[in-house]
């Protein structure tokens, strides 16, 4: 067996499609390996802005409303590998009361120019699919018929060698052929992704590339097997060819595309438009509530804030007012902050349901294209790249679990119902109207009701307002107070995976990929048995 | 002569296996395809006209409210889906397909939200235009690697040149041949195709489709020239039919799969442009200027009072920032059209990209519609300025201070429904298509013509024993 193997091994090695095939993977894993670190390099340094930029503006905060972390996502260093969705998924969440984080933001493939989205990229898993099914494909098409063609299998089978030795040693043969072409492949792009500056892989990330190789193989012994099958089941090379290549072009660029464009047409997902008309009626209802709870309040002695922000998220941050209209504030925000999670809890359900309509579609999708051997690679090749969906709901629900740990966090502290969520101003340095006409007008009006009669008699309407600008008062503004220390905020942890995450699907799969090719040898050996050699 | 060479070989085709198995797979591709393209056509069609009929009634209340509101709100128009979508859907589900306006302004586009589901590994609708670049691409590469080098070994190249044949005759017949056997194909899948529209009755016959259609056989015919070139190409170049097939199978490799996926990345690098990020960046620097610059009082604001002289400053001030801001953003956008176009004739070495802009030209889709659409956009927003300018000069209650995002110092009667212009997107036209497909049909045809003739020139010395 293995001298039949070794001799076919040989023969292969010294032929013209082994050369091709050698440089085609020379030209075509450099290709691709590039390609994408490049643009994984970009997504690094955007993420790095993104990720400054969300820790300057958390920093930068002087009230608690407005402390809303913005997480960033790092990119996968594995997406060089297998990019999966990752170009199409965001990666970036803001941690929000009034929202459950659903989908992030921020996608890659629109980030400059959205039209460039019209053309499509592919990535080294991708060339490994390709390239190595055309291979295994090419040499083995006619293992069994090019012999028979040339005599030769009549000569060997009249030694005294077993046809299932023969065929056994055969298999082998194209194998150990493409084994170095695959170990090549993954050793090229190994030596360029060390040698590249701007990647870095761990040692996790190095496991998970060794289970890529795992399923290469197998893919590579899957098309092996169905060369086989077509060359025992067929009386000539040229047939044998023909029905090869169909089913390569059918199996690797046809079925895992209908697949997914079959989905996309028969299985409806929820209208966003609905989903956008439902969260629009909640928020209505919600702002109502907000306005009539704002109806109840005692009214605040003076109008007048000096300073002044409200944002959609509960924010408020205020400075330069009395005491009772900051006391305004305060119940304003302690009744719209709980409300605000409420509400994000009432729109979950509609939101979970309309991601459900797309996650189903996706799992339709994936069902269909289990059909080829090509679309069962590509879905363990995603997740082993933590490039799938299931990888990112993984983070995404640990954001959600984060965003729980952070309100639970302000309960706790008791910081909805305190002064500190709407200002900075200490209950202490708070004033009354009269205190603080005095001091804004640098001493001429002791009382707001004096300048309110002086303002009246004036033709300007603004004479009343330029009157508040004459005192040089602290802390009427920003600049006056010194940013919050949130040390003590629970911060969020996006801890790395052992080599074993979200490994369930991808068992499935490759164990559905061994038993097809398994079947098919099975199927290959029966027919060898029977096929007629003269 | 020519014309019993070239019957031999379609019959030669008709009775080979790689007909056989490629009529099935190109059949039942037509079918399958075009079913599951009106299904989608029709869920898209429906979510259409919810949005459509949406954006008319909120037109609607504005107008017989307060056509001030009308005027200054941002509203985006959503393209309608295609009806020959199944012809080609030209990547719309990617492209941008909304368009913001106002009557001050076209402000910028994008990819509507719930276009396309995210989560979904990124797909080619199974449509005419895939099934012939796919699949019959192949098969014409197929038909030809061994048209000469198969001969050979197989003897009855020298019998036939034994014959009083030019060279040429011999090359041209096999090259005439094979693209008239795929058009047979190609033509029987259409019938099947149209005959599960007119089934399903979604779409209706009309001159303009068939038109669409004879121009995409059209565009198909040169395409399949052009391939079957390469294909007589690899086979003119070896001796061995195995040695063409991988000199065929690598070329289609480059033009299906390096090609193409290497155009993101051949923009980025190579016809770069500034980041959106740094675009913004730049109109909020603008809008700080002159937000700094304003004169004192252009933020107050008097509800009761239009004539307000306050009022005055802040529509000057509003109406700076927007010039500003179009400024900085019209020459970004010509500038991200550019990269598109740079793109795509970077992609152009392979006829699959060729034949994939040429059929959007003949169903006026994708980048094509998208660009005429944005311009008559531009034309309409004049349009409807121009009326709301006119009811506003005729209103005596109006100070006519015009203020892009605010309807406090313009007219804001109601105004009937029935008089507010409304967008009406036209298909592009014959021009518009010529045009776009100009270009690539001249680069696809010399290509051709380039490949043919190499081809010629080697077999005139081509050893046939």
């Amino acid at each position: 067996m293995w001298l039949i193997a070794k001799r076919d091994v040989l023969d292969n090695i010294l032929s013209a499609k082994f050369l091709v095939g050698f440089f085609l993977c020379l030209v075509l894993i450099p290709f691709s390996v590039l390609l994408n670190i490049d643009a994984y390099g970009d997504r690094v340094l955007l993420a790095q802005q993104e990720q400054a930029q969300a820790e300057r503006q958390l920093q930068e905060t002087r009230v608690y409303s407005r402390v809303r972390p913005e997480i960033v996502k790092p990119p996968e260093a594995l997406s060089v590998f297998s990019k999966g969705i990752s170009d199409q998924v965001g990666h970036r969440v803001r941690v929000q009361l009034g929202e459950k984080p659903l989908l992030a933001e921020g996608t890659v493939q629109t980030h400059d120019n959205p039209l460039l989205t019209a053309f499509f990229s592919t990535d080294f898993s991708g060339v490994i699919l390709i390239v190595m099914s055309l291979l295994a494909l090419i040499f083995s098409y006619d293992l069994c018929t090019k012999e028979k063609e040339d005599g030769t299998l009549r000569l060997q089978l009249s030694n005294s060698l077993s046809r299932a030795t023969l065929l056994a040693g055969k298999v082998l043969g194209v194998l150990l052929t493409l084994l170095p072409i695959l170990v090549f492949c993954y050793l090229l792009s190994a030596l360029i992704v060390l040698v590249s500056p701007r990647i870095a892989l761990s040692g996790l990330e190095w496991q998970r590339l060794a289970l890529l190789f795992i399923a290469s193989m197998l893919l590579m012994m899957c098309y092996s097997m169905i060369g086989l099958l077509v060359s025992t089941s067929r009386k000539s090379s040229v047939p044998s060819l023909v029905i090869c290549l169909f089913i390569w072009v059918l199996t690797v660029f046809i079925i895992p595309n209908a697949a997914t464009f079959i989905a996309s047409s028969f299985v409806k997902t929820e209208s966003r438009d609905n989903l956008d008309a439902v969260i629009a009626d909640l928020h209505k209802e919600r702002s109502d509530l907000i306005r009539e709870h704002r109806k109840q309040l005692p009214e605040p002695d003076l109008y007048l804030s000096m300073w002044s922000y409200s944002g959609g998220d509960a924010e408020y941050e205020d400075y330069g007012c009395t005491r009772l209209y900051f006391e305004n504030v305060r119940e304003q925000a302690a009744f719209t902050a709980p409300l605000f999670i409420d509400y994000a809890d009432k729109k979950w359900p509609y939101q979970r349901s309309w991601w459900e309509s797309l996650q189903h579609q996706r799992h339709i999708s994936e069902r269909l294209a289990l059909l080829s051997p090509a679309g069962m690679f590509t879905a363990i090749t995603n997740a082993v790249c933590y490039a799938d969906a299931s990888s990112q709901e993984l983070f995404m629900e640990r954001v959600r679990q984060y965003r729980e740990t952070f309100i639970q966090y302000f309960i706790d502290q008791e910081l909805f119902t305190d002064f500190r969520y709407v200002t900075p101003v200490e209950p202490a340095d708070m004033m009354t109207a009269d205190q603080m006409i005095y001091r804004l007008s640098g001493g001429e009006f002791r009382t707001m009701n004096a300048l309110t009669e002086w303002g009246s008699r004036q033709a300007d309407p603004f004479a009343y307002f330029g009157k508040l600008r004459q005192g040089d008062v602290h802390g009427i503004k920003p600049d006056d107070f010194d940013y919050l220390n949130l040390d003590d905020v629970p911060r969020f942890q996006w801890e790395h995976r052992t080599v074993l995450t979200g490994m369930q699907t991808v068992m499935v799969r490759a164990l559905a990929l061994i038993l097809v090719t398994v079947i098919l040898f099975y199927g290959a050996y029966l027919a060898f048995m029977r096929y007629d050699v003269r | 002569m020519l014309k019993a060479v070239i019957l031999r070989e379609i019959q030669n085709h008709l009775f080979n296996l790689r007909f056989q198995i490629g009529i099935l797979v190109v059949v039942s591709a037509f079918a399958i395809g075009t079913i599951s393209s009106l299904k989608g056509q029709e869920h898209r069609m429906l979510q259409y006209t919810d949005f459509e009929s949406q954006f008319r009634e909120n037109m609607r209340e504005q107008a017989e409210s307060n056509v001030g509101r009308l005027a200054v709100d941002k509203r985006i128009y959503l393209m309608k889906p295609r009806q020959n979508s199944f012809i080609a859907d030209c990547k719309e589900t990617y492209l941008p397909n909304v368009i913001e306006f106002s009557a001050w302004e076209v402000s910028t586009f994008m990819n509507k939200r719930g276009s396309a589901n995210p989560f979904l590994n990124k797909f080619q609708e199974m449509n005419w235009t895939f099934i012939v670049t796919v699949i019959m691409g192949f098969l014409v590469l197929l038909f030809t690697f061994d048209s000469v080098s198969g001969e050979k070994e197989a003897g009855t190249l020298s019998l036939t040149l034994s014959n009083p044949l030019s060279r040429g005759t011999v090359l041209f017949g096999k090259w005439v041949a094979t693209v008239l056997t795929t058009m047979i194909m190609l033509v029987l899948g259409i019938l099947i195709s149209m005959l599960v529209v007119t089934i399903s009755g979604q779409t209706v016959l009309t001159a303009g489709l068939i038109l669409e259609i004879v121009g995409f056989i059209l565009f198909a015919f040169i395409f399949f020239l052009n391939m079957a070139a390469i294909g007589l190409l690899a086979s003119v170049m070896t001796r061995s039919a195995n040695v063409s097939l991988l000199i065929c199978l690598s070329a289609w490799l480059l033009f299906a799969v390096i090609i193409p996926n290497s155009a993101t990345f051949a923009a980025k690098r190579f016809f770069s442009i500034v980041s959106s990020q740094a675009v913004d960046e730049r109109v909020d620097q603008a809008y700080d200027d002159l937000n700094n610059n304003a004169p004192e009082g252009s933020w107050s604001y008097r509800g009761s009072d239009p004539f307000y002289p306050r009022h005055e400053l802040r529509a000057d001030l509003m109406m700076k920032r927007m010039e500003a801001r179009q400024r900085i953003l019209k020459p970004h956008i010509q500038e991200m059209f550019r990269q598109f176009e740079r793109t795509r004739m970077a992609t152009v070495a392979s006829p699959i990209c060729l034949f994939e802009y040429l059929s959007e030209s003949a169903v006026g889709g994708g980048y094509t519609r998208f660009r005429k659409t944005w311009d008559d956009m531009h034309l309409y927003q004049a349009r409807l300025l121009q009326y709301f300018k006119d009811l506003d000069a005729a209103d005596d209650d109006s100070p006519h201070w015009y203020n892009p995002v605010e309807d406090i110092s313009t007219t804001r009667k109601p105004v009937p429904f029935s008089s507010v212009p409304l967008f009406q997107e036209t298909a592009p036209d014959i021009s518009n298509r010529i045009d776009a497909a100009l270009i690539y049909v001249l680069v696809c045809v010399l290509y051709t013509v380039i490949l043919f003739a190499l081809s010629f020139v080697v077999f005139i010395r081509y050893d046939v024993r």
